[in-house]
């Protein structure tokens, strides 16, 4: 008899154990949606903030970068360093830089720029390899008489955020022989493909995560998630 | 008619070009007198830059950055200034477009003022080309109807 009730309370105080701890995970997932919902608003008013802000400095500033930019670029195809050759230059250089200045910076993204060029120029050699190897397979698939094709257009999202990045990955997909991107179409790529095995190899999404990498993307909004759901957890442990 | 077309991979890798094909159209423009080009290449280098921004922008835009008043006004003036410098020479005793007598006037050497003499009139040409250039995509693509003299 004793040992029957026994069971049943700890059955019962299992069970109000459970429900706490359903009711505790709830709370922490609507934390959790709340912080984030919170945090997508205030980025967004950073965002409106820094853009307001933008417009009148920053117009200055993209034209110094152009500038610079497009000065440098006349060096390099005058070679002429003579006094006469460099005011036409700058001249040239400024005309074009006031006329073009909100073109070549038209939305700067939050990122250093010094790591991006660094990890452009290491996703560089990667990317040629990705066109080797597709180049042989495409080869393959064009000489073997059986031919065994399978053209195929596939739709993906993607991750990525900035106009730049989505180019990128584009023309890097376009450059890969096999496959050819279509079209964007509000972050849905719209792309070609000639064998179920270059399509596989897009899918796998190894080109995309290495162009977030590039643009640094993903990364620090990562790192800002797990120090949010830390602080949370902090909160917690010390209510309890 | 003209309409943007927001095609995020052309509008994009455009935006990135366009600066530096208008100042590569420059450099020709202003090295013509002793390289390849001048000023009719470098004209229509700086005209097509022209025509892509407003292929790539739309026109609203490239009204902004280049009306057509002022197209038909540069067309003018490069005229003006081959021209111009044409009749120069014939007022200090020379023949048309004799740069070398120029030299007296500027004070330099003979062969210095046919250089400068010839990049003038370079910069001449290449204002007259790219903005007939220009104007000649637009009416042709308008079909010489601009959108604003519609909404009157």
């Amino acid at each position: 008899m004793e040992v029957t009730l026994l069971i049943q309370a700890a059955d019962e105080s299992f069970r109000l154990l459970e429900k706490a701890r359903g009711q505790a995970v709830d709370l922490l997932n609507t934390a959790v949606k709340l912080t984030s919902d919170t945090r997508s608003v205030e980025e967004r008013k950073l965002q409106t903030f820094l853009s307001s802000g933008q417009d009148a400095k920053s117009g200055f500033q993209n034209f110094i970068a152009t500038f610079v930019m497009l000065f440098a670029f006349w060096a390099l195809l005058s070679g002429k360093f003579d006094l006469f050759h460099l005011s036409l230059g700058f001249i040239c250089t400024f005309v074009i830089s006031y006329l073009s200045h909100d073109l070549l910076f038209a939305n700067v993204r939050v990122g250093d720029i010094r790591v991006i060029i660094q990890r452009f120029i290491i996703y560089m050699p990667w990317l040629m390899y990705q066109i080797i190897t597709a180049n042989v397979h495409v080869a393959y698939l064009a000489l073997s008489p059986k031919m065994p094709i399978d053209p195929q257009v596939m739709r993906f999202k993607t991750k990525l955020e900035s106009d730049i990045s989505w180019v990128t990955l584009a023309n890097s997909i376009t450059l890969t022989p096999g496959t050819i991107t279509m079209d964007i179409h509000e972050g849905e790529f719209v792309v070609h493909a000639l064998s179920q095995k270059v399509a596989d190899d897009l899918d796998t999404g190894e080109m995309e995560d290495r162009v977030a990498h590039v643009f640094m993307e993903a990364d620090h909004i990562y790192i800002q998630d797990v120090l949010d759901v830390a602080r949370i957890f902090g909160e917690m442990r010390r209510a309890a | 008619m003209i309409f943007r077309k927001d095609d995020i991979i052309v509008n994009t890798i455009s935006r990135i070009l366009i600066p530096f094909i208008q100042l590569y159209a420059l450099y020709v423009i202003m090295h013509g007198h002793y390289s390849p080009g001048g000023g009719f290449q470098g004209g229509v280098i700086l005209g097509a830059s022209m025509v892509l921004l407003l292929l790539t922008r739309g026109y609203d835009e490239a009204k902004y950055k280049f009306p057509e008043q002022i197209a038909t006004l540069f067309s003018s003036v490069g005229v003006l200034i081959y021209a111009g410098i044409g009749l120069l020479c014939l007022f200090v005793l020379g023949n048309f477009l004799d740069y070398g007598k120029l030299a007296a006037l500027l004070n330099v050497t003979p062969s210095h003022a046919r250089s400068l003499g010839i990049l003038g009139v370079e910069i001449g040409v290449g204002f007259a080309v790219m903005s007939v250039m220009y104007s000649i995509f637009l009416d042709i693509s308008t079909g010489g109807v601009l959108p604003e003299d519609e909404e009157e």
